[in-house]
């Protein structure tokens, strides 16, 4: 990543995650947006849009599109269609659960990338943490997704239950012709009940980082920064790309640094009041944010390869920002040496 | 490379111009492009419309010698685009 031209401030982000709905027929324990019923005050169709024709407008390349479980939209594939009209790509993450054929076919367009939440490699290890008969309906769309040769993900939060199954969900991807994403816990929405009982210890970690480093085919999103290895330098984020490449819009329009950031104190503004235009460049929350420095990180050995780590894990953590992310690897080697060589 | 040759963007790419020059996208993989280009080029260059020599035309009143210079630079970094992937060229007429 060019870092340096990152940091001149890009006219607008690159992606933006954009969570269309709180609505979710699952209740997953460790939901990052506490989803369920769908709420009062979520966009209109009208209102999204707008919002897919002012990022078109600005030049936004790619929308990461999440929820609540996107499908419970009744107008979702009909705004993916608008936003593909423009040109824009779609990241798609869903629980899986509502996709049959029919859907699998509007899905079918080479704009589309699909992720697909799967925490465990059978239904006794997933559905405790998914919602009882989760697995098996993830299963089906697969298939459905597979029938039409449809790239798909399967993404795995690591937690100390999914730690346990990596290589089986390796498998799992491979025997339906997927890729392996795994993404990091955070303890934000629901995760911030389940965090104390499914966050990986340090042991944990360092053990993950080395699978990680020897598993150059998995993809982590910008999830990972803070304790992959030189091995993986080339091959995503070295940084938290907050207000700086991305941003994140919620069902309701709020503007907020990442989606894991949806706090009143790190709220920017309004899609419905402000101009996102305007949020981006002059926003005071966006601009602090793009300044910030974890100066206790600066001299670390490590320092180029995540510049300090996620700052959302660092703030519900302890509340702060500007510390170092508590699951970096140089805090994982002061319990234990580091095998791989630094 | 030639000063008459048009560009345009390959399957999958979009462009758009940032204060440092070019930020290319590619829906591969996703990947992402830092080109420092400056003010060299902008997005609209790569419909395959205009030339190098076309978008360089208007600059005869600095020199031929500059011109020449600024030339160069712009297909040597068309050169480097291209070698990724991320446009091709192709005769305008």
């Amino acid at each position: 990543m060019a870092n340096q031209y990152v940091e001149t401030g890009l006219c607008a982000p690159v992606n933006i995650t954009w969570e269309v709905t709180y609505n979710c027929n699952l209740s997953c324990i460790h939901c990052l947006s506490d989803s369920g019923p769908k709420r009062k005050g979520e966009l209109t169709t009208r209102e999204c849009l707008r919002v897919i024709d002012e990022l078109s407008a600005m030049k936004v390349f790619q929308l990461n599109i999440g929820g609540g479980e996107p499908f419970m939209r009744p107008d979702f594939l009909d705004l993916m269609d608008y936003a593909h009209k423009k040109g824009m790509v779609t990241c798609i993450s869903t629980n899986g659960t509502l996709i049959d054929r029919q859907i699998a076919k509007r899905l079918d367009h080479p704009l589309v990338y699909i992720q697909v939440s799967l925490d465990g490699a059978a239904p006794e290890s997933n559905d405790p943490i998914r919602g009882k008969g989760s697995f098996d309906k993830v299963l089906a769309a697969l298939d459905c997704l597979r029938e039409r040769n449809i790239e798909v993900s399967i993404n795995t939060v690591l937690t100390k239950l999914s730690i346990l199954e990596l290589d089986k969900m390796l498998d799992l991807a491979a025997s339906y012709g997927s890729k392996c994403r795994i993404s990091r816990f955070r303890p934000s929405g629901r995760g911030k009940e389940s965090w104390s009982r499914l966050n990986v210890s340090k042991d944990e970690m360092l053990e993950f980082s080395g699978w990680l480093n020897t598993h150059p085919g998995i993809s982590t999103g910008d999830s990972f920064f803070s304790v992959s290895g030189k091995e993986r330098r080339t091959l995503g984020l070295n940084m938290c790309g907050a207000c700086k490449l991305t941003c994140c819009i919620s069902p309701e329009g709020g503007i907020y640094p990442c989606a894991f950031l949806q706090e009143d104190d790190f709220r920017a503004g309004d899609f419905r009041e402000d101009s996102f235009l305007g949020l981006w460049i002059n926003s005071p929350v966006f601009n602090s944010f793009r300044q910030l420095e974890i100066k206790s990180c600066e001299s670390c050995y490590r320092f180029d390869l995540c510049h300090g780590g996620c700052p959302a894990i660092a703030y519900h953590t302890q509340r702060k920002l500007g510390i170092p992310d508590p699951g970096c690897l140089e805090n994982c080697i002061k319990v234990k040496p580091l095998k791989e060589t630094a | 490379m030639e000063l008459t040759k048009g560009y345009r963007l390959a399957n999958g790419v979009q462009v758009r111009k940032e204060s440092f020059g070019l930020l290319f996208y590619d829906y591969k993989g996703p990947r992402l492009y830092f080109v420092p280009s400056k003010d060299l080029l902008t997005d609209s260059f790569f419909n395959g419309e205009k030339s190098v020599k076309d978008i360089t035309g208007s600059l005869a009143a600095s020199g031929e010698k500059s011109r020449k210079k600024i030339q160069e630079r712009i297909l040597k970094l068309l050169d480097i685009i291209e070698a990724k992937g991320l446009i091709y060229g192709q005769s305008i007429c």
